[in-house]
């Protein structure tokens, strides 16, 4: 049998740290056949645990604007990084990728959510916090 | 020096070189080791063992020093997106695990502290016994229960799938759900026992009297109570962190727990779980956590396993979990929305 390599063997290890345990499964509220493009400014923050809920007003192609939930993670770790209910203020414009609940709500899960210019306020990356998923086209080889 | 004289010249020097070695741990006023403290208890060492590590319990240097650069790497995040990137694929992002074919969120609501060294040693498992470091086998009663959980299971699909199986589906009814999603216990035996390094939160706040030990668990707030010196309640009494008895064992805290319910925080385990866990305060800094799990019903043997609990400046939050749990009612709503589509379609063919 191969032998695999150390550097592959400790990734591995590591993975299912970051993508198999959560509060809950992602995948029992949120319905992989409902993708969406979220943009809008922020309208409040809801800093609560189990997870974080962004509500933004977003901007639909006819003009008008909807209000939607974004899903995050627990807000613990972001106080412990210094980031505050202060950090993300009303009136700040996002870019959100995610999926639609299930119950067709206007809630999302916050897959990744940007500034407009793309830099980050605290989520940063596409994807799941693991792997890299390949939805970002600036993602570099590994 | 004859022989009598060396022996007790060597007793002596163990017993004044071992009250130098426990000289600098703080202690309570009746002489015990204090363990109370807030400790960050995160740690990227895996539960088992990888097999390329075989039997080996450490690190060499070279393989710590690269997994130290694999473990920063891993946990990095990135900082920038695309900003007219588009919607994710349709049918979902193959993401696997809890983030389920939808994604979850990135490294940056993952805390890149903790620690993973056991003194000076960098561990390849948190499991050290059995020697391989890994879960000994399944007992058969146990195999079976899990092919029968597991037999149903589909990756998330957006449809009501599991219309298609005899017997209740998974999201029939709020008690089918995992502890966690109920918000009763946090996920990955965060409480435990035995008390394990979850993907964040990983604070516990230890608070220590002659009569009573306190663990507060930072997710999802919960409190576990150690009577010092007592008795197990009676068997038919079951709790969801079981009943925890402690003892002193020389200067090692001793924490005995049975009567758990059927669903402990530990997965797979079952009401006859029984752990013992043991805290040793290494120095003014730091506990070591060690802790033997046995389950008749599910392993073919006990296992044990050991971290590091460091103590931290940081403070416990709060963790008002089912306040701001919308997910599990997202979720009921959900599954009965697929459901009413499934039927509809069938009453159309």
């Amino acid at each position: 049998m191969k032998v695999p390599n150390l550097t592959i063997a400790l990734l591995a290890a590591l993975l299912p740290i970051s993508s198999a345990q959560a509060h809950h499964a992602f995948g029992a509220e949120f319905d992989p056949n409902r993708p969406l493009l979220i943009k809008g400014e922020v309208i409040k923050v809801e800093w609560v645990n189990p997870h974080a809920w962004i509500h933004i007003s977003r901007e639909m192609e006819d003009g008008t604007t909807e209000s939607w939930m974004v899903e995050g993670g627990t807000p613990n770790t972001l106080l412990r990084r210094g980031i505050t209910r202060d950090s993300l203020k009303p009136g700040i414009y996002l870019v959100v990728d995610g999926y639609q609940s299930k119950d067709r709500s206007n809630r999302a899960n916050g897959r990744n959510i940007t500034y407009a210019d793309g830099t980050t306020l605290f989520l940063g990356s596409s994807g799941t916090g693991a792997p890299r998923d390949g939805a970002d086209p600036r993602d570099r080889p590994r | 020096m004859n022989t009598q004289t060396h022996a007790l010249f060597l007793i002596l020097s163990a017993v004044v070189i071992g009250s130098f070695a426990t000289a600098d741990i703080p202690r309570t006023a009746d002489g015990k080791p204090d363990m109370s403290g807030t400790y960050n208890v995160g740690t990227s060492t895996s539960m088992q063992r990888n097999r390329i590590f075989g039997d080996n319990r450490y690190m060499t240097e070279d393989q710590a020093e690269r997994y130290a650069r694999v473990t920063q790497s891993a946990l990095q995040g990135r900082t920038e997106s695309d900003p007219d990137r588009e919607a994710p694929p349709e049918g979902g992002d193959g993401s696997p695990g809890a983030a389920g074919n939808v994604g979850g969120y990135n490294a940056f609501w993952i805390p890149r502290d903790g620690t993973t060294s056991v003194g000076k040693m960098i561990p390849t498992s948190i499991i050290y016994e059995p020697d391989n470091g890994r879960y000994p086998p399944r007992t058969e009663e146990s195999r079976k229960r899990m092919a029968s959980r597991y037999r149903n299971y589909r990756q998330n699909n957006g449809t009501a799938w599991w219309l298609e199986n005899e017997g209740p589906g998974p999201y029939d009814d709020p008690e089918l759900r995992p502890l966690a999603e109920r918000c009763l216990l946090g996920f990955s035996s965060t409480s435990g026992p035995p008390m394990l390094p979850a993907l964040y939160n990983n604070t516990k706040r230890i608070v220590q009297t002659r009569d009573t030990v306190m663990i507060l668990i930072e997710m999802n707030h919960d409190a576990r109570i150690v009577r010092m010196n007592s008795e197990h309640v009676a068997p038919d009494v079951r709790k969801w962190m079981g009943d925890s008895i402690g003892y002193w064992e020389d200067d090692t805290l001793v924490v005995d727990t049975t009567n758990f319910t059927d669903r402990p925080g530990l997965g797979g385990a079952t009401r006859n779980l029984h752990v013992v866990e043991r805290f040793t305060r290494v120095d003014e800094h730091s506990l070591l956590y060690d802790f033997t799990v046995d389950d008749p019903s599910v392993w073919t043997q006990a296992w044990s396993g050991q971290y590091s609990w460091p103590e931290t400046d940081e403070r416990l939050y709060e963790y008002a979990c089912h306040e701001g749990n919308y997910a599990l009612g997202n979720i009921l709503r959900g599954a009965r929305i697929l459901e009413a589509d499934a039927m509809t379609a069938q009453g159309g063919e």
